[in-house]
């Protein structure tokens, strides 16, 4: 067995001791992958965005401009210190006004909008019946809105709107559970494959 | 040691998944419409056809999107698309670079002329958006700090109009970014390999025709390994994947049972 | 000032954004690829680099008052380790970085993930009742949905699959659906109160 199937092997029985509780080997293994998650996040970090998107144009080619971005980038370490801690708003205020400018555009016409029209389609088949998929997508989309309208009480109509919304938004989240333990199992799966086959050589 | 009840059902979890491994056996597999979309898709288009993609998740879900990745890139491979690889989560740098690498190795492709890898972006709303302006000013070197503008691949590739479309590997709601900004936006067709847990997240952006394909999840991975006749992880997990709902269901059935016992000894009692 | 600042440079940013959305014009385009690349993503990569040196003051000081030692111990050395090898050996393929990614951090990683599995079985056990018609709903189309993604449900009827993928691309869906239209209003109407200053809670300390 090479190293590097040794040590992932090791690692991957040591996280998984974590099922019996807490323990030691467990928590070593944690800060170990803790501290090179963020070694790792750093380098890449460094290495494919602020080298090639700030220090090689800036201190290589010698494109001035970007000494904006460098400060402003320097003003959120403004943070650690009392005295200069609102310098990071600044920074900060880019970032939350720029997200907050793209964001209504998109939100209203690929969210709002698109999804408002795909809901509106012909309730009647062209041969005449009634196209019960059409309905179904019509009265979940409003009776599961009617639900999160708080603005006022849940009684007549709007009641019963609200109750047949909570059965849509049942049948949602019992879906999405189904697709989550199926995801949760292929991970668990995944860590058994690698265990079994490279680890312990027990299958092919 | 003290073992409680639940330490009994991770037991039995274990168990049933190691079995149905060792077993080997491999399910016969049905393949749903929305696998046979993205085959067809990826199937329909022309040779040379340049295509992003994406690898938006972390390291974490691994073992679901390894197979979901390989699958795709083997089929994109062999019908001589070219490939130019992204990441907008950083784990997710480090884990297409090696898949990439692997699979273009398998079919004897050419970095710089086949697929390039252009390495992580942060914040992906910029990236998506600066990317529909322009390409090469968002990644102005690739993964290792080639600039990009020395890669044949990247000859005549200036924003997405010049793509074929997007796919997106996620394990997260960033391929709702891809749709909603990146497609809203610009309009270039965005596709997913997404894990099991994200597809009925996505599910409105299939009805709506703003996502134009998706396969999800093991599951997804092995319909797709069917479709282009290579085995892999997908089809070698499938029966642990039923054993293991299996073992899921058996629980649920067993704790209404008892709460139902339980309940109806109350109100006699 | 300390809050006056920020709130304009917000809502120029903002608005600009907003208005650079609606123009193709060359010079509209060049302005917003700057803002995008120049401001945007470079701050934001200044942002984790500030988490990074955040994670280092609060392990050293642990380190300091001896609390965890060992374990803050082993996380710097991990912090640490990734850019002393990327500074010698680089970040390609077959480098002790990559080696370290891939043989430390990913098995690791998911493994951790995995656990989930087991909770996930815990949960279903425990908590997963029939207790009234809404939790029933929500069992039925668990079940169904577990039972067809599996190749028992085609075994047991054809007819299983297809029911649970009606589920999921009608019923389901379409709550899914409503819950992204809120979504996006709510958004819309979020970016909107701090572009125009209503919104101020980002700005952090007391409102004025």
């Amino acid at each position: 067995m090479d190293i590097s199937t040794l040590v992932a092997g090791i690692l991957t029985l040591a996280i998984f001791t974590f099922l019996y509780r807490d323990n030691p080997i467990y928590k070593m293994a944690e800060s170990l992958l803790i501290g090179v998650s963020i070694g790792y996040f750093l380098v890449i970090t460094w290495t494919n965005s602020l080298m090639d998107l700030l220090f090689n144009p800036l201190f290589r080619d010698g494109r001035l401009a970007l000494v904006i971005p460098l400060v402003l980038g320097l003003m959120m370490f403004g943070r650690f210190h009392k005295r200069t801690s609102a310098l990071s708003r600044i920074p900060i205020a880019v970032l939350i006004g720029s997200g907050a400018g793209v964001a209504i555009p998109a939100m209203l016409g690929a969210r709002t909008l698109a999804q408002m029209s795909a809901t509106v389609s012909p309730l009647v088949t062209e041969g005449g019946g009634l196209n019960i998929s059409s309905i179904v997508i019509l009265l979940g989309v409003l009776c599961t809105l009617s639900y999160f309208y708080f603005s006022r009480e849940h009684r007549g109509v709007l009641g019963q709107s609200a109750k047949a919304g909570t059965w849509f938004l049942m049948v949602f989240f019992g879906t999405t559970f189904g697709y989550t333990v199926m995801s949760r199992m292929s991970t668990f799966i995944g860590r058994v494959e690698f265990l079994l086959s490279d680890f312990l050589r027990l299958a092919n | 040691m003290k073992l409680e009840s639940r330490h009994w059902t991770f037991f039995g979890l274990a168990v049933v998944v190691v079995i149905a491994m060792l077993s080997g056996f491999q399910p016969e597999i049905t393949v749903s419409p929305d696998t046979l979309r993205m085959h067809e898709y990826i199937e329909s288009l022309p040779e040379g056809s340049k295509l992003i993609i994406s690898f938006d998740h972390e390291a974490s879900s691994l073992p679901e999107i390894r197979p979901l990745a390989v699958a795709l890139l083997r089929h994109a491979f062999s019908k001589n698309l070219r490939l130019i690889g992204i990441a907008l989560l950083s784990e997710g740098t480090g884990v297409g670079y090696g898949l990439m690498q692997q699979v273009a190795a398998e079919y004897s492709k050419e970095y710089g002329v086949d697929y390039v890898y252009l390495g992580f972006k942060p914040q992906y709303i910029a990236a998506i958006l600066s990317m529909g302006q322009s390409i090469p000013a968002t990644f102005p070197e690739d993964y290792v700090g080639q600039p990009v503008d020395q890669l044949p691949l990247m000859t005549g590739v200036e924003t997405y109009d010049d793509l074929a479309g997007v796919i997106s590997v996620a394990d997260g709601s960033l391929t709702t970014h891809w749709i909603e900004y990146g497609g809203g936006q610009y309009g270039v067709r965005v596709s997913a390999f997404g894990t099991a847990a994200m597809v009925t997240t996505y599910d409105p952006y299939l009805n709506s025709d703003q996502m134009y394909a998706m396969v999800g999840g093991l599951r997804g991975a092995a319909e797709y390994e069917k479709l282009i006749e290579i085995g892999g992880s997908g089809a070698r997990g499938m029966l642990a994947q039923t054993c293991s709902h299996l073992y899921v269901i058996l629980l649920i059935v067993i704790g209404n049972v008892l709460y139902f016992v339980s309940r109806r000894k109350g109100r006699s009692s | 000032m300390r809050r006056k600042v920020p709130q304009f440079v917000c809502a120029l940013f903002g608005i600009l954004l907003f208005a650079l959305y609606f123009s193709s014009h060359p010079l509209a385009r060049a302005l917003s690829q700057l803002v995008l690349v120049e401001y945007w993503q470079i701050i934001f990569a200044f942002t984790l680099l500030v988490g990074v040196v955040s994670f280092l003051k609060v392990n050293l000081k642990s380190i300091e008052r001896g609390e965890d030692r060992p374990y803050r111990i082993v996380s710097l050395m991990g912090l640490l380790s990734m850019p002393i090898v990327a500074f010698f050996w680089g970040i390609k393929g077959g480098t002790p970085f990559m080696w370290i990614f891939e043989n430390i951090q990913v098995p690791m990683q998911s493994t951790v993930f995995a656990l989930l599995a087991f909770f996930v079985v815990s949960a279903s056990f425990r908590g997963f009742r029939a207790r009234s018609v809404s939790a029933s709903v929500l069992l039925v189309s668990a079940l169904l949905t577990l039972l067809a993604r599996s190749d028992v449900g085609g075994l047991l009827s054809e007819h299983l699959p297809v029911v649970a993928d009606w589920v999921r691309n009608n019923p389901s869906m379409s709550a899914r659906r409503a819950i992204l239209i809120g979504i996006g209003l709510g958004s819309v109407t979020t970016s909107l109160r701090v572009i125009v200053g209503i919104e101020r809670t980002w700005l952090g300390g007391k409102q004025q």
